[in-house]
């Protein structure tokens, strides 16, 4: 009876032992980051991929094209096989489709909605590849498997309008909330399927290599700039008078697939192979032309960026930034509305702001706040309304989209800063035209 | 009522349920096959076939091979023949040097299924010619050494390339 209770513990301390291994393997609390990489890259690069197919539509998936509907079932033998195009039958459904399967990869590239746009693109993808399955290349292979993990993850939690629009609800409550950084489990359960998954591309691809002459031998990449797909009459020169070149691209290509593998787990080897991996990429796009591929590949390397490596990122540059204040009227709806809406976008907090009314600055007197808004640099100068936003858009990544309105040469300036005092002299009329009141500042 | 700390555990298993489920799925598509793996697909490749995951990830590999491309001719109402060679209008840069390419590819590996359609899309292009028939052909390239090119040799020199008549077929009444 002793004896079966203490195999009955043993059996219960290694269940648990294997648990805590099983929970560190997947389960340990992680942000977003290194997967919200990897969606505004999918989302980037599959739109500007579809939006140039757009000319080419209907010979691409439409039933007049390449592949007539006829020839579809000869391509497949399961009803597991399923595209909305399937259904698809005049063009205008076709372009229809086409337009809102790019509004999705918009939008998921800026993380707007997010929880279910995902969802969309992933089908349309699907849609896409199986209605012309000829366009299935090694590309459309690797989007597949990102984007089904993708689907999985809690993404649009940062670097996202989705994340703006948390901050922002939380800051017309109060201007210096702050939301936090969001983080769990299936977070990182999810990093790591799409770690798993990249690991397992890269073995795989390494080992079929290493069973083929032309990669044992070390003529692989010239063999590659030889056929007419990759030919380069200047790279095959090149190659031709120092041919070592060409058994050293072979060899490291090689090694490069087969170390990642094992390597990219460790904190210590993990920058080289990540920079390895990179590197390998951007030669295939710059010397084949591979470009798409290329691009989503390095996108799903993202998720072996540490979110710790992010964060130390955003730290110096806020250290190199300095502190920036935005002093603002409290008492003026609409501008709290407005700098709710502007602050949402410093993700990485680098601005502090302080109301006149209540907390009157020593740099700026409150005759000066009633004309504008001003922004305090950390050397201690000042810079009022227009100026003091055309400073911020280019220091806080995330208002970088604002840039192009507020640097054209000469144009900005013209224009903005006239429609800035305009609106900062009529600020009471147009916080009364505001329906919904900020609630007051605690 | 279910307890917050049962709703916890199912959740767990849940959890550990999918992400094993998906790894697995990761793992077995690009295998080879074996008794294990065949045994693993029976469950598994449903899920691999409805999202696409059925890849094997082996780019240039085992051997990277000869390269090979789509060529057609045009005959006229005037029986004077014209030739093209598509993949020379595609740029390398741009998206559609894929898609053209797979699109030849397709016609030079399985011409019996999709000539038909290729040629009546080519033909519709080339209506200003007054197409009568469209043959297709292949060209295959052969091996091109470090030492053929230290000899002067070209790329497309004779005797690097072989080209083979794939199918010839009449237009389509426009």
């Amino acid at each position: 009876m002793m004896l079966l209770r203490a195999i009955q513990n043993a059996f219960a301390r290694l269940a648990q032992v294997w648990l805590q291994i099983w929970s560190q393997i997947w389960f340990a609390p992680s942000a977003t980051a290194p997967l919200e990489l990897a969606r505004i890259g999918l989302g980037a690069a599959v739109l500007s991929h579809y939006a140039l197919a757009t000319p080419h539509l209907t010979a691409f998936w439409g039933d007049a094209g390449w592949m007539p509907r006829q020839l579809l079932e000869k391509e497949y033998d399961s009803p597991l096989v399923q595209s909305l195009l399937f259904y698809v039958t005049a063009p205008w459904q076709l372009v229809a489709f086409h337009c809102v399967f790019l509004i999705c990869c918009l939008a998921l590239m800026l993380g707007w909605r997010t929880s279910w746009v995902k969802w969309l693109v992933l089908i349309g993808q699907i849609s896409y590849d199986h209605r012309n399955p000829m366009f299935f290349y090694g590309v459309d292979k690797i989007l597949a498997g990102l984007l089904l993990i993708l689907c999985f993850a809690p993404i649009g939690r940062a670097l996202s309008l989705d994340r703006v629009r948390a901050v922002r609800a939380a800051k017309r409550v109060r201007l210096d909330a702050t939301v936090a950084v969001f983080s769990s489990e299936w977070a990182g359960a999810c990093t790591r399927l799409m770690q798993i998954q990249m690991v397992v591309l890269f073995f795989y691809s390494g080992i079929s290599k290493m069973a083929g002459d032309d990669w044992r031998y070390g003529d692989a990449v010239w063999a590659v700039f030889t056929t007419d797909e990759h030919y380069s009459e200047f790279i095959l020169g090149v190659f031709a008078h120092h041919y070592w070149l060409v058994n050293l691209a072979t060899y490291g290509t090689v090694l490069i697939e087969v170390a990642y593998c094992f390597l990219i787990w460790q904190r210590g080897t993990r920058p080289y192979l990540l920079g390895a991996a990179l590197f390998l990429h951007a030669q295939f796009a710059f010397l084949m032309g591979l470009f798409y591929f290329s691009f989503v590949m390095m996108t799903g390397h993202m998720s072996f960026v540490r979110p710790e490596w992010l964060a130390r990122l955003g730290a110096w540059w806020r250290q190199r930034i300095g502190d920036l204040e935005m002093i603002y009227d409290g008492r003026c709806g609409f501008c709290v509305r407005s700098m709710a809406w502007f602050l949402a976008f410093d993700g990485l907090a680098q601005i502090r702001v302080r109301d006149f009314r209540i907390n009157p600055s020593p740099v700026v007197s409150d005759a000066q706040m009633e004309k504008a808004l001003y922004l305090v640099l950390p050397d201690g100068r000042a810079l009022p309304g227009f100026e003091a936003y055309r400073y911020v858009v280019l220091r806080v990544p995330g208002l970088w989209w604002q840039i192009p309105f507020f640097y054209v040469p000469v144009f900005s300036r013209l224009v903005g800063r006239p429609l800035y005092n305009w609106v900062a002299a009529n600020r009471s009329r147009l916080s009364s035209m505001i329906i919904m009141r900020p609630k007051p500042q605690q | 009522m279910v307890s917050e700390k049962l709703r916890e555990r199912l959740a767990y298993v849940a959890m550990s349920a999918i992400v094993a489920w998906h790894t697995l799925a990761m793992v077995i598509a690009p295998a080879p096959d074996s008794d294990v793996t065949l045994l693993a697909r029976l469950a598994l490749q449903p899920y691999l076939t409805f999202f696409r995951l059925d890849n094997q990830w082996d780019f240039f590999a085992p051997t990277v091979g000869e390269g090979s491309r789509l060529r057609y001719d045009i005959q006229d109402k005037s029986g004077k023949t014209h030739a093209f060679l598509p993949a020379d209008e595609l740029r390398w840069y741009h998206p559609n040097f894929l898609w053209f390419r797979s699109w030849y590819y397709r016609i030079i590996d399985d011409p019996d299924n999709y000539a038909a359609a290729a040629a009546a899309v080519l033909c519709r292009k080339h209506a200003a010619l007054g197409p009568l028939a469209i043959t297709f052909y292949e060209i295959q390239e052969e091996k091109f050494t470090r030492e053929d090119y230290l000899s002067g040799k070209q790329r497309m020199d004779q005797g690097f390339f072989s080209v083979a008549m794939l199918r010839g077929m009449r237009c389509p009444d426009p």
